[in-house]
């Protein structure tokens, strides 16, 4: 069985480590860079707020840098470094929101900008219904870092490049494969924090993704077939390059994808799933994530992103799934993209249940939203991702509870007579209240009488939420546990992007209507 | 604000002073927005930003390096400058690099309005209040957003080039749920005229719908016909542009491969009344004079009377196929009838069986091979029965090929091309039709209202 990345981190003791002076506090004391005092440009927007009347203000003074260098083949494309800086201030006036930004991080500009989000509140408390109230929070002094070994820029590009070419020739060196495409992604956010509570929190994350296709093409009959990585983005430094058998993973994504092209259809129908939790992350993201949204919940994203099945009345007592399923929040994932010391008003990150013995148990909630549901603090989920976005609610980290006992993916499928194992995320799409879905994967087999089988294309299941998980009779142990996520989960309006993790065993589900999408037929 | 042609090009030629590169590209993004976000008959998030980035593009002994900044200080501009020649010194050779475009003549396109400086905040919560206000006469729960984005680009080349356009994009979208959430309905417009967006309308519209699509009925899975509003043919086809890449399809990887290493240009892949078009001086749905390499854009017949006429060529690829880099495609795709265009309630009154579907919800693809996308409806689905729409259907799930939908014979009528951007990102404008669909493919249903 593949080694999970948990444990390739794990083996090399990749969650502990942190950096000395970090590059971008030297940038900012570089010669001629204008000097930047955060507590002054704080202090200015906030005392510029009150004297508007607002009875709330905290403001975001945030660094942002970028790497992504992409190649094809045995070239690259492009290497490119990008650096904002910037500041948003958001003020509550009788009630009612208000926010504005602005790239320009001095005390005057703060004030004027925190001049015009209060003139932004004013226009609209005249028209507010509901006065906004926020949950108290306890004031906090500190700095916070995630964990990072190796700090990805300031490590030699020549590196970074050859890792690329070095996946792109093991991929390329499988007979067969036409193209490969990858990219090497790097997040530094630099992010500090002010408010009229008086809370001073400074937090320094590091985000790292290696990713890549490839593509196998049959020109003769016009086809070609794909396989993605299967290694996640994760909250990491450089090391994660040699952490996980990225390599390895190369090379099987060339086989996988030549053997696609010869691959065998299925008859649409039910079948028993196994999926992998290089798959299932992104099915917990869709439809657990999302579904214990508490803004969805009251309609908040109603335009957008959609409501939630999920309705207030359900808490406590709705079966969500099967008494084995067990689901929690957690900000303190170890390299989760989502993981943060404290969110973007001040609240410290946690870790709490929302699906307890399969029954429904609580939301994600925010300082606005945790009163109007009668609790009297947050779980900390507010998050912008820039510092010119207003702050809004935003998932934590959501994983799914291994079993237990020692159940490897091979004890799942030797209980399945007729069924299909997936493995890695592809195709995706629920609808906007988070009850049927459907997902494809970059790898699919058949299961025949316990054994995985022959491989399978054009596949994909559908099911509705609480049926889905209700059917889960089978989870993997600790050995088989991912941590899958995402760079770019996208909510809001204007849509905002937040980075994002799930962790999960490997389960398995009975009856899941299965179709071939390559079918004319209607399904 | 926003940043000036004259302001601009000061900017880029100073950056461009920065390097002595052999070949630079310097492009400058300057914006300002201002939103409102308005759910459950109260305001929500909103604000005010402004921002105006830099990068940089240099090559040297063909080696490519790429800076960003949006800090416009003389040490941060030199800092990048820095950057960007450091990238490209230890980077591997840019075998696709061709050197920048020298002087270009661009069409004015036109589209700049200055919307945000209109969009005054006491102005925006009364239009706000308003729309709840409306909706409160039918007890309804109304969400949207208000937003108007100002955007100039400019870009200098050390071959002599420079390029500046400004536009700008109003846009108000709602959503009416009822009170019970057994009916949704919404409806959304652009325009880069503020004084064109007709905001009553827009609520208007989106709280019909939700009054319309109360109680919905489950119907059985499988093929339809469908009448596909403006706004759920945008949902679908806004794909289109990123699919149409020349390079794709002769390596064998695009809907639009044929065997042998071949590409379907020239085929009579669509319904013959199809036209599709890209413009960026249509006076409705002004775009960019420029493609996303700087060459000039004008205006592209990408199929006409259902002949896959064009496909994108780069600058690069066009030079190793030996041809002229495409004039196009920008962004506001357009889809005309060769055919006098069909008015939706007569598309309606001639469908025995079928479905009206408003818009389209989580579309993503599952095979680009055949461009077969999944998705839901959402917002409106309603029953024809007999020429007449007779009640609200509950959602549906489909998967569907786009190549199929739109082949000959596929489709029965297509109405006029009205201005709309696809519901998910809202990002462009195209000018898109109602399409009457012979068959569509529903695979299950939803629960979801």
């Amino acid at each position: 069985m593949t080694q999970s990345r948990r444990d390739f981190l794990l083996s090399t003791g990749a969650a502990a480590g942190a950096l000395a002076i970090p590059s971008w506090m030297r940038d900012a004391q570089a010669e001629e860079a204008p000097p930047v005092d955060r507590a002054a440009i704080a202090g200015a927007a906030i005392a510029a707020a009150r004297k508007a009347g607002a009875a709330y203000a905290d403001i975001r003074i945030n660094r942002y840098r970028n790497e992504a260098i992409a190649t094809r083949e045995r070239q690259a494309q492009n290497v490119a470094r990008s650096y904002s800086f910037g500041f948003g201030v958001r003020v509550l006036y009788k009630g009612a929101w208000g926010f504005a930004a602005s790239r320009i991080v001095t005390p005057q500009e703060a004030a004027r900008v925190a001049r015009q989000a209060v003139e932004i509140a004013r226009a609209n408390a005249q028209f507010q219904p509901r006065a906004v109230t926020l949950a108290p929070v306890e004031k906090v002094v500190t700095t916070w870092r995630n964990a990072c070994e190796r700090d990805p820029f300031d490590a030699p590009l020549d590196d970074k490049i050859q890792f690329l070419m070095k996946l792109n020739e093991r991929a390329l060196s499988v007979k067969g494969v036409r193209f490969v495409n990858s990219l090497l992604y790097l997040v530094n956010e630099q992010k500090y924090f002010a408010s009229t509570d008086g809370s001073r929190i400074e937090q320094n994350i590091v985000r790292t993704w290696p990713r890549f296709t490839v593509t196998a093409v049959d020109q003769t009959k016009g086809d070609f077939q794909t396989r993605d990585s299967l290694g996640a983005p994760l909250g990491i430094g450089l090391e994660y390059l040699s952490n996980y058998p990225w390599l390895e993973d190369a090379e099987a994504a060339g086989n996988d994808a030549v053997e696609k092209l010869k691959a065998k259809t299925i008859s649409s129908g039910k079948y028993d799933l196994v999926l992998a939790p290089s798959h299932l992350w992104l099915t917990i993201h869709e439809s657990v994530g999302h579904s214990t949204e508490l803004d969805r919940a009251l309609g908040w994203e109603a335009d957008y992103a959609g409501t939630s099945f999920l309705t207030p009345d359900k808490l406590g007592k709705f079966q969500f799934g099967s008494k084995i399923v067990n689901f929690y929040a957690d900000r303190n994932e170890p390299h989760g993209l989502a993981t943060v010391g404290y969110d973007d008003e001040g609240v410290p990150g946690q870790r709490w249940h929302l699906v307890k013995d399969g029954v429904f148990v609580d939301w994600q909630t925010t300082r606005e939203l945790a009163p109007m549901i009668g609790r009297k603090t947050s779980y900390g989920c507010l998050h912008a991702d820039n510092w010119a976005s207003p702050a809004f609610p935003r998932m934590p980290n959501v994983s799914l509870e291994a079993a237990k006992e020692n159940v490897t993916i091979d004890d799942l499928i030797a209980d399945v007579k007729d069924g299909v194992l997936m493995s890695g995320d592809a195709s995706f799409s629920i609808d906007q209240q988070r009850y049927n879905f459907q997902f494809g994967s970059q790898t699919c087999y058949e299961i025949k009488n316990g054994k995985r089988g022959a491989m399978l294309r054009d596949v994909v299941y559908q099911s509705r939420t609480p049926d889905f998980w209700n059917a889960c009779d089978g989870l993997g142990g600790s050995s088989t546990v991912y941590l899958g996520g995402s760079f770019s989960d996208g909510k809001g309006r204007p849509s905002q992007s937040n980075a994002v993790s799930h962790g999960c065993p490997a389960a398995r589900f009975r009856q899941i209507n299965v179709l071939n999408t390559a079918s004319k037929q209607p399904e | 604000m926003l940043i000036t042609e004259k302001e601009a090009k000061a900017l880029c030629q100073k950056i461009l002073g920065l390097t002595k590169a052999d070949d630079a590209q310097v492009r400058v993004i300057s914006g300002a927005q201002t939103h409102q976000r308005f759910a459950a008959n109260s305001f929500t998030t909103g604000g005010a930003s402004e921002n105006t980035s830099v990068a940089l593009t240099v090559w040297i002994a063909k080696k490519k390096g790429l800076a960003t900044t949006n800090d416009l200080s003389d040490g941060a501009l030199r800092a990048m400058a820095e950057e960007a020649e450091r990238i490209a010194r230890i980077s591997p050779v840019d075998r696709e690099y061709l050197p920048t475009l020298g002087a270009q003549a661009y069409r004015a396109t036109g589209g700049y309005t200055a919307a945000t400086e209109q969009a005054a905040p006491a102005n925006r919560a009364k239009a706000i209040a308003e729309i709840i206000a409306a909706g409160g006469k039918d007890s309804m729960q109304l969400a949207g957003l208000h937003q108007a984005i100002d955007t100039a680009t400019a870009s200098v080349t050390k071959n002599g080039n420079f390029f500046y356009d400004r536009k700008s994009r109003v846009t108000l979208s709602a959503t009416a749920r009822t009170q019970t959430g057994d009916g949704s309905g919404y409806f959304s417009r652009s325009h880069f005229d503020a004084a064109k967006l007709d905001t009553a309308m827009i609520a208007r519209t989106a709280i019909q719908k939700a009054l319309a699509s109360r109680s919905p009925q489950t119907l059985d899975a499988g093929a339809y016909t469908v009448i596909l509003e403006a706004q759920a043919v945008a949902d679908l086809l806004r794909i289109l542009r990123f699919v149409l890449d020349a390079r794709g399809a002769e390596e064998g990887r695009s809907a639009f491969s044929a065997p042998g290493g071949k590409t379907r240009l020239g085929e009579k892949m669509f319904d013959e009344r199809v036209n599709i078009i890209s413009d960026p001086a249509h006076p409705d749905a002004p775009d960019a004079p420029a493609t996303a390499e700087d060459v000039p854009a004008e205006k592209l017949w990408i199929v006409r009377n259902g002949v896959l006429e064009s496909l994108a060529y780069s600058r690069y690829w066009a030079q190793q196929k030996g041809k002229a880099p495409t004039l196009g495609p920008v962004l506001n795709t357009i889809l005309t009838s060769s055919a006098a265009p069909v008015k939706l309630d007569e598309m309606i009154a001639s469908t025995e069986r079928g479905l009206l579907v408003s818009r389209f919800w989580y579309y993503r693809p599952v095979d680009m091979r055949t461009l077969t996308f999944t998705g839901l409806t959402r917002d409106g689905l309603w029953l024809i029965e007999g020429g007449k729409i007779k009640r609200a259907a509950r959602n549906f799930r489909f998967n569907q090929s786009l190549i199929e939908m739109l082949a000959p014979g596929a489709i029965d009528a297509i109405g006029a091309p009205e201005r709309v951007s696809e519901s998910e990102n809202n990002a462009f404008p195209m000018l898109m039709p109602p399409l009457k669909i012979k068959r569509f493919n529903f695979s299950s249903q939803s629960d979801a209202v």
